[in-house]
C-alpha cells in the first residue's frame, strides 16, 4: 500500500518572523490604499511561493496554495458569483475562526473563473503536485442567508451552486489537477441531506474529466455516516479521525472501495501525535483499503495552528510514515 | 428578570440599563507604547502609566456619554485570552492564528496545571471604580471559551481543562466580589461551538458563580445559537448579553419559539461596521427586542466589545445608543402601564399596530359571521 503525503487545504499565512508577516502588513497597506493592487498580488503570490516551499521541504508530496488568497472558505467562492453579497461575521463551526456570510439576493451564477487562475500560478511554482480546494455546494448553501423567494428550499440553491462548481471542476480538470478536493464540512451536521449531497456531486463528477475527485469531511464525528459515503460519485473521501475514536473499527469492519484521506494528525492541536497513536490505526485499516493507495494528511486546514506548529505537524507526519512503512518491511 | 437581585446588591438601575461589553479601542499613544514596550524601548511603569491614563480616559467618556454600568475599557489587555493566559501558571504563548479577515491573535497553549496566581484583573477594577460612582463591570473571561481558544498539550481532554480553569476563575470572581464589585460578566463566545460540550461548560460555570453575592452576566457573540437554544437558558447567571445587529437580530424568531427567561443584554450596534447606526436605527431595534423581552429584563449594549473600531466611531456609536434609550426611556415613562410595550418608535409599531387592527378587524367579522349562523 503506498502512503502519500498530502496537505489538506489551509496553511497558515503569517508567521513569527517579520517576514513572514508581509502579508498581513499588505493587508492593511492595502485597506489604507497605501500600495495597489498589483503590489498587493505580488505579495500574495510570493507568501503562495513561500508556503509550497515550505510543504514540500517538509516532505508533504501533494501540496496546496495554503489558500493564502482567500478570506475564507464560504466568502472567498461565494463572493464571486452574481447575485450575492457578502454580509456579517459568522463562526466556522466550532473553531475560532469567523466567516463572511454570503447573502444570495437572486439566481447565482458562475461570473469568470473562482480559483483556476490561482491553481496555475500555484502550480507553475510547485516541485510537486497541487491539489486545488473547492468548498462544497452544501456547505456554501448552509453558509448562507437565502433571502431571494427562488431559493426558499435549501435544495434549489445547492444544485444551483452544484452547476456553478461543475463548471470550476471543467477549468481546474482542464489546466492539469490531478486531484480536486471538495470540501463538504456541513453535511455531518445535516446527516439527513445526504441524498442531496450525491445529486449535487453528480455535476461535479461529470465535469471531473480524468481528475480524481475527493470529498473532505471534518469538524465532526463522520462514523455514523462511512457506510452512506462510500456511495457518493467521488473517488476519494478525506475523513477526520479526531472527533471519531470509532472510525478506525468501522473501517477496519467495511473496508473501503475508494480511496482513502486520513486525517489522523489533529489540525486544531498542537500536540504531536506520536507513533503508538498513529500506528495501531494505520495497521488496522490499510489492510481493509482497496486502490493500493491512501493519502495521510492532517484532519483538516492547518491554518488553525500557528506556523511553526504547522510545518512541525507536516514534518511529523512524514517522520510517522516513514518509520511506518520501514518497520512493515522489516 | 434579576431585578430584585440587582436591588438586594444594592443597584438601583433605570429601565433598560446601559452598558458595554467590555473592550474600548486603545488611543494611539497607547497602541504606540504598547508596540515600544514588545521592542523594550520603554519600562512596564512607564506603559501602566499610559494605561491607566487611557482608562481613565474611557471611564470619563462613558459617565459623559450617560452609561449605566461601565467598564475599565480594558486597556491593559491585548487578547481577552491571551491576557489570562499570560498571567496564569499552567500557560505558554504560542504563535499567531487568524481569527477572522486579516485579524491573528496569539493562541496560548496549555502547556502544565493551570492554577490561579493571585488577583489578575483586581487592580484594574478597583482603579476604574475609584474612579466613578456608578458601577464598574467586573470583566472575566470563562473557563469554556479560555480552554476552547487555547491548544492543550497537557490535560487528556477538553472537560478536564476547562474544569481547572473554572476553579481558577471561581478565585478571582471571590477576590472581585471581596474587592466590592456587584457586576460580573464572564464571557463565554465559545459556548455555542460544540452543542454536545454544553453540560460540562454549565458545569464550569457553575463551579464559577454558585452561592457568590453577585449579578452575573456572560456574553456571547457569533455562535449557532440554533443548536444550544432553550439548553443554553440553564447556564447559571442572570443575564446574557448577545451580539444581535450583526446577525440581523434573527435570534429574536428563536425567543418567540421558545421564550427567554433571563435578563437579555441586547446587541444594537454592529461592531465589525464602521458606520455609525442613526439614533431611529438602534430605536427600532430596541423595539423589535422588547416584542419579546419585558422591558424590566432588557439591557441595551454594543454587540460586542468595541476595540475593532476608532476612538471616534466608538464614541459616535455610543452616543446614538444613548440618545435612542433615552427617547425610548420617555416614551415608557409616558405611556400608560397597559400599553408600555407598544413603543413609538417608526415603522417597527406601525406594523404592529396594522397587524393588531387586522387581528380585530378579522376577530370581529368572526363574531358577525357567528351571529348570522
Amino acid at each position: 500500500m503506498e502512503l502519500v503525503l498530502a496537505n489538506h487545504s489551509s496553511y497558515p499565512r503569517v508567521g513569527a518572523s517579520r517576514e513572514q508577516q508581509r502579508l498581513r502588513r499588505a493587508y492593511a497597506q492595502r485597506e489604507r490604499g497605501e500600495i495597489s493592487a498589483d503590489d498587493f498580488n505580488r505579495v500574495q503570490d510570493s507568501v503562495v511561493a513561500e508556503v509550497i516551499e515550505e510543504q514540500a521541504r517538509a516532505g508533504c508530496e501533494l501540496l496546496t496554495d495554503g489558500q493564502i488568497r482567500w478570506v475564507d472558505s464560504i466568502s472567498h467562492l461565494a463572493g464571486r458569483l452574481n447575485q450575492v453579497e457578502i454580509n456579517g461575521l459568522l463562526r466556522y463551526f466550532d473553531t475560532n475562526f469567523y466567516f463572511r456570510q454570503p447573502v444570495i439576493k437572486g439566481r447565482v451564477a458562475g461570473n469568470g473563473p473562482l480559483v483556476a487562475e490561482e491553481f496555475r500560478y500555484a502550480r507553475a511554482v510547485s516541485p510537486r503536485p497541487i491539489k486545488p480546494v473547492l468548498t462544497g455546494p452544501y456547505t456554501l448553501a448552509v453558509s448562507s442567508i437565502r433571502e431571494t423567494p427562488l431559493y426558499r428550499d435549501l435544495p434549489t440553491l445547492v444544485l444551483d451552486l452544484s452547476e456553478v462548481l461543475a463548471q470550476e471542476v471543467r477549468a481546474l480538470a482542464g489546466a492539469g489537477a490531478e486531484v480536486i478536493q471538495v470540501e463538504e464540512p456541513a453535511i455531518l451536521k445535516h446527516p439527513k441531506d445526504l441524498r442531496l449531497l450525491h445529486k449535487a456531486l453528480k455535476p461535479l463528477s461529470q465535469a471531473k474529466g480524468s481528475s480524481q475527485l475527493a470529498l473532505y469531511t471534518y469538524f465532526a464525528d463522520v462514523t455514523p455516516l462511512y457506510e452512506s459515503l462510500q456511495e457518493l460519485p467521488v473517488d476519494i473521501l478525506g475523513l477526520d479521525f479526531t472527533y471519531a475514536p470509532r472510525l478506525p473499527e468501522t473501517i477496519a469492519r467495511l473496508g473501503s472501495r475508494k480511496t482513502l484521506g486520513l486525517g489522523l494528525i489533529d489540525g486544531r492541536n498542537t500536540r504531536m501525535e506520536a507513533a503508538p497513536q498513529v500506528f495501531p490505526i494505520l495497521e488496522r485499516i490499510l489492510p481493509r483499503l482497496s486502490g493500493g493507495i491512501a493519502y495521510l494528511n492532517p484532519s483538516c486546514g492547518l491554518e488553525y495552528l500557528p506556523r511553526d506548529k504547522a510545518v512541525a505537524k507536516l514534518r511529523l507526519m512524514k517522520e510517522l510514515r516513514d518509520t511506518f512503512l520501514q518497520r512493515g518491511k522489516r | 428578570m434579576s431585578r430584585a437581585k440587582l436591588e438586594k446588591l444594592g443597584l438601583t438601575l433605570p429601565l433598560l440599563p446601559t452598558s458595554t461589553v467590555g473592550s474600548f479601542p486603545k488611543p494611539d499613544y497607547l497602541l504606540q507604547a504598547r508596540a515600544r514596550f514588545a521592542r523594550k524601548e520603554i519600562t512596564q511603569k512607564e506603559l501602566e502609566a499610559l494605561e491607566r491614563k487611557a482608562t481613565e480616559f474611557w471611564v470619563q467618556q462613558q459617565e459623559e456619554i450617560g452609561l449605566d454600568v461601565l467598564v475599565d475599557g480594558e486597556q491593559y489587555r491585548g487578547d481577552m485570552v491571551a491576557y489570562f493566559a499570560d498571567i496564569m501558571p499552567g500557560f505558554r504563548m504560542g504563535g499567531l492564528v487568524r481569527s477572522y479577515g486579516n485579524r491573528y491573535y496569539h493562541k496560548p497553549i496549555i502547556a502544565g496545571e493551570i492554577r490561579w496566581p493571585g488577583p489578575m484583573t483586581v487592580k484594574w477594577w478597583k482603579f476604574a471604580q475609584g474612579l466613578t460612582s456608578k458601577p464598574i463591570k467586573g470583566m472575566l473571561t470563562g473557563p469554556y471559551t479560555i480552554m476552547d481558544w487555547s491548544f492543550n498539550d497537557y490535560y487528556p481532554d477538553r472537560k478536564s481543562a476547562c474544569l481547572a480553569l473554572a476553579g481558577a476563575i471561581r478565585k478571582e470572581v471571590e477576590t472581585l466580589v471581596e474587592a466590592g464589585a456587584k457586576v460580573i460578566q464572564i464571557d463565554e463566545p465559545a459556548l455555542s461551538v460544540r452543542p454536545e460540550e454544553l453540560p460540562f461548560a454549565i458545569e464550569a460555570m457553575q463551579m464559577v458563580t454558585d452561592g457568590v453575592p453577585a449579578y452575573f452576566i456572560t456574553h456571547i457573540c457569533y455562535g449557532a445559537f440554533e443548536f444550544i437554544y432553550p439548553r443554553m437558558l440553564r447556564f447559571p447567571v442572570h443575564n446574557f448579553d448577545l451580539e444581535m445587529s450583526n446577525s440581523g437580530l434573527d435570534l429574536i424568531g428563536l425567543f418567540k419559539k421558545h421564550p427567554f427567561n433571563k435578563d437579555l443584554s441586547f446587541g444594537v450596534l454592529d461592531v465589525h461596521s464602521h458606520k455609525i447606526e442613526s439614533p431611529m436605527l438602534v430605536k427600532e431595534r430596541i423595539a423589535k427586542a422588547l416584542q419579546v423581552i419585558p422591558k424590566e429584563a432588557l439591557w441595551v449594549d454594543p454587540d460586542c466589545g468595541l476595540k475593532t473600531r476608532t476612538v471616534e466611531e466608538a464614541q459616535g456609536k455610543l452616543r446614538s445608543m444613548m440618545a435612542a434609550v433615552k427617547e425610548i426611556r420617555q416614551a415608557l415613562d409616558k405611556a400608560p402601564k397597559r400599553k408600555q410595550r407598544r413603543i413609538e418608535v417608526g415603522s417597527v409599531v406601525k406594523k404592529r399596530r396594522k397587524k393588531i387592527r387586522k387581528h380585530k378587524y378579522k376577530k370581529m367579522r368572526r363574531r358577525m359571521r357567528h351571529k348570522k349562523k
